[in-house]
């Protein structure tokens, strides 16, 4: 590198002048002060640092990793169990079984239960694949949207004059008897939750509860990474919604799953069995709410920018929408596939909104939705709510 | 590949010691650290691997020629070339989309139809990063400040895997001596690298990734379900977590970077104890700025062609700056917002003639508490992915108050307090931590760090949430 002559560089700038130089620093000091802070200086510095030989510093990394996966050996394993299947699963299997048990002989594994514990996590690294699901699904009889399920103590308003005298009557809700929404899924459905969380609070009849339960990289295939179906049953008993939203089945696209019945194995993704046991999981999913009176809305997957994941989309989709017909009045499905196509039937990143504007509707990873897709996701589900309950007479009634 | 995953740990302690073995023979080095950087590059998408390719070739053809030159209309000529291909790059992968539907958008209020297409493009990870230091390097070559090395010290430059992705933004004329001579294996600064890494680790997946699940997410995802307080909170953890977020990644590569026998320069400095706008942009990203200063600003004019021409310069400088950050006008609006304050920052200066202010403790704090607000009403554009939410977001700071805030715990309270306090903290404290640790034994210093990284794993939120500035 040599330096060349070069032309004078103007006056710095206001911007960044002077890294080093603050304000503060700036103010100019007396000789005395100066000396002073030379002093404190040098004291402030305190013992200086020793420097180390690049050995050292890997020995010290290699055995920093070997003592921090000795401490967090449950943890990693619980990791190395949730992987996707695969090799990689098999031999970090392999590998943190033994350690978590040697951690456990040597008692390595207390201080991050004790952290655990004074922090209130205790238990996470506990490995779950039980699926507990309704044996009998409920009767078909007993549409949920009449049911008038809610918990609230305000009798709910029935609409007297229903569209047509061959249809159940809608259940209507008001102001002051809200119609209560929960929204849970994998993290396709946190988008379009907070849209229908916002479309929520424009209406004084819908009222969101529990926000948008939306968990990354979770489905319902694999219980052992999060288990929704014990989530889905604690939450509705808890929060006691009128309908549920959810969207699973973006992580579901895989051969692989725990929490199988005895005797049951899955040799291929969308084979007839992978194809009973999903079946089995999302309609017992759907029972468990209309059991505790709610509605389900199941939000579809939508087509990605990959050919091939779009296909392994479609299989989910048929499963879910399959099971959603079999529950007419209790459970309906969102077709987002058809929602979001381009012109070409295709997909799609951007499409113009109700006032004609371009918009980006999908994610960069061309599977998730941007904003503007999560509005009109929402817009398709209130079309679902109003179809299926009364959210309108009260405002006749006022008049 | 991301710092804080198993992937990079197996991976880093394959290329640590490969690196110091093959450290004494440079032709050796360059070529293995060059592999390892591409390795962990393509990671994400091995096609963008020839696209970072492509980049070093173009530049450093054109520098090399650059240099060479003794014409200074050629010189010029090619220079501009440069910047064409890098800026068509970086214009193609992150703004093409983004300008043909504000065209379109534009058109059709004229009642127009524009017949460009929207594609569907996959932004490559580190693309604003590698190619703005890619462009000093040609800038300096034409300035003469810098001359051009060869393909191969070039490609370690460019590609080096610690900032390879989201900085900092290092000039030439700091790395590139640091590659043509070998490191010293004898003397590194572990005690500091392992103290960057561990609080690196700690900020990025304890602070950023517990604020963003806890309250942030949820509150500008739907700002109109909650209260005034909730709003509030949420933005001064958006400053916490942002803040957290990328000096932490930064941190764990300036690390890196040290074990493995380099310096890279410091990125951030307390930025939210500065005192005015013009003092945080000398402590926040402070690569960013300086590369602002150096390619943008001052080839604008700087502050030589008077007052009005300065403040041009000055919010210029600042709407690029918001845009390098995302395709997306709500970006510009937040580097226009920045610009706007240092114009009348620079207004104000020029009124009293230049002369400091009486400085008291008083005035002190009361400039911290100013510049950090207006920095965190300035996030809620960065943050909001619309105009729309960050005005529900500014609506909802005053229409809320007294309503239930059940998301403001004392977690979040605790987390924005630590991220606050940290700024403040005495140099003397992290200075004494490393000096203390470096004199500890060899199971001593690894039994600390594992204590770190068991600390940081269990408080943490499951899974790894990628960082905010590899959008960028």
């Amino acid at each position: 590198m040599t330096e060349r002559a070069r032309p004078p560089l103007p006056p710095l700038p206001p911007l960044p002048e002077d890294e080093t130089r603050t304000l503060e620093r700036a103010a100019p000091r007396p000789e005395p002060v100066q000396r002073r802070e030379r002093r404190r200086r040098a004291v402030d510095d305190g013992p200086s640092r020793r420097q180390w030989s690049a050995g050292h510093a890997l020995v010290v990394c290699v055995l920093a990793l070997a003592i921090g996966l000795l401490l967090n050996a449950p943890g990693a394993h619980k990791s190395a169990y949730n992987r996707p299947a695969g090799w990689k699963r098999d031999v970090a299997l392999a590998l943190t079984g033994p350690l978590a048990g040697v951690s456990h002989a040597l008692l390595l594994d207390r201080p991050r239960k004790g952290v655990q514990a004074a922090i209130g996590r205790s238990g996470e690294d506990g490995i779950d694949t039980k699926i507990a699901l309704p044996s009998t699904p409920v009767q078909p009889t007993a549409p949920v949207r009449s049911a008038g399920t809610t918990p609230s103590p305000a009798k709910p308003a029935v609409s007297t004059k229903p569209d047509t005298p061959a249809q159940p009557r809608k259940t209507a809700f008001t102001p002051t008897h809200k119609l209560r929404i929960w929204i849970a899924g994998d993290s396709l459905v946190i988008t379009p939750g907070y849209a229908i969380v916002r479309a929520a609070g424009a209406t004084p009849v819908i009222e969101s509860v529990g926000g948008v339960d939306g968990r990354v990289a979770t489905g319902l295939t694999r219980p052992d990474v999060f288990n929704w179906f014990e989530e889905i049953r604690a939450r509705v008993k808890e929060l006691h919604p009128t309908v549920v939203v959810l969207d699973f089945g973006g992580n579901d696209d895989k051969a692989y799953m725990t929490g199988l019945p005895d005797g049951v194995t899955i040799d291929d993704f969308g084979g007839s069995v992978w194809r009973r046991e999903y079946a089995r999981r999302v309609g017992g999913v759907m029972d468990v709410i209309n059991r505790a009176g709610a509605f389900v809305v199941w939000v579809g997957l939508p087509q990605t920018s990959s050919a091939d994941q779009t296909a392994r989309f479609d299989v989910v989709n048929a499963v879910v929408e399959k099971q959603a017909r079999k529950r007419p009045g209790r459970a309906a499905y969102v077709d987002t596939y058809r929602l979001f196509a381009g012109e070409d039937g295709g997909y799609t990143q951007y499409m113009k909104d109700l006032s004609g504007k371009l918009v980006q509707v999908r994610a960069g990873d061309g599977v998730h939705f941007e904003r503007e897709g999560g509005d009109m996701i929402a817009r398709e589900v209130l079309k679902v709510l109003n179809r299926e309950f009364d959210l309108t007479s009260w405002r006749r009634k006022s008049r | 590949m991301l710092f804080p995953t198993a992937t990079f740990a197996i991976f880093f302690l394959v290329v640590l010691p490969l690196s110091w073995l093959t450290m004494p023979w440079p032709h050796r080095w360059r070529p293995f650290i060059i592999a390892a950087s591409y390795v962990f590059y393509s990671w994400w998408d091995w096609r963008f691997v020839f696209l970072l390719a492509g980049c070093t070739l173009w530049n450093q053809v054109l520098a090399v020629r650059i240099w060479r030159s003794t014409v200074q209309a050629q010189r010029r000529a090619l220079l501009i070339l440069a910047l064409a291909g890098d800026l068509g790059v970086l214009g193609y992968f992150k703004y093409y989309d983004f300008f043909v539907s504000s065209g379109d958008n534009l058109a059709s209020y004229a009642g127009l139809d524009l017949p460009l297409s929207l594609k569907t493009i996959v932004l490559p990870v580190g693309i604003s990063f590698f190619t703005f230091m890619a462009i000093s390097y040609v800038v300096d070559a034409y300035r003469g400040d810098f001359q051009p090395t060869t393909l191969e010290k070039f490609a370690v430059y460019l590609s080096f895997f610690p900032h390879l992705v989201a900085g900092p933004i290092v000039r030439p004329g700091e790395l590139i001596p640091q590659i043509e001579t070998p490191r010293d294996p004898r003397r590194v600064d572990t005690s500091r690298a392992f103290y960057l890494i561990a609080t690196g680790l700690f900020k990025k997946v304890v602070i950023a990734n517990y604020l963003a699940s806890s309250i942030v997410d949820q509150v500008f995802a739907a700002p109109g379900q909650h209260s005034s307080l909730e709003i509030l909170v949420a933005v001064y953890a958006y400053a916490v977590q942002i803040y957290a977020d990328f000096s932490g990644y930064t941190d764990i590569a300036i690390g890196i970077a040290l074990l493995l026998g380099f310096q890279f320069p410091q990125n951030f400095d307390s930025p939210y104890a500065a005192v005015s706008v013009q003092d945080f942009w000398r402590r926040w990203h402070m690569t960013l700025s300086r590369w602002l200063r150096d390619y943008v600003y001052i080839p604008f004019g700087g502050n030589r062609r008077g007052r009005l021409n300065t403040y041009r310069n000055l919010m210029l400088t600042m709407l690029i700056g918001g845009l390098w950050h995302g395709a997306a006008w709500t970006f510009v609006v937040w580097g226009g917002l920045h610009g706007s304050a240092l114009v009348y920052e620079r207004w104000k200066q020029e009124r009293r003639g230049g002369a400091e202010p009486r400085e008291t403790a008083w005035t002190r704090w009361r400039a911290r508490f100013l510049t950090f607000q207006f920095v965190c009403l300035a996030w809620i554009f960065f943050r909001a992915d619309s105009f729309a939410a960050a005005r529900d977001m500014i609506e909802g700071l005053f229409t809320g108050w007294g309503q239930p805030s059940p998301l403001v715990t004392g977690g979040v309270l605790l987390a924005i307090a630590v991220g606050i306090g940290s700024q403040y903290l005495p140099p003397r404290i992290p200075r004494l931590v490393m000096a203390r640790f470096s004199r500890l034994p060899v199971l001593g210093q690894a039994t600390v760090l594992a204590l770190a990284l068991m600390l940081t794993s269990v408080m943490g939120p499951e899974g790894v949430a990628p960082f905010i500035y590899f959008q960028f």
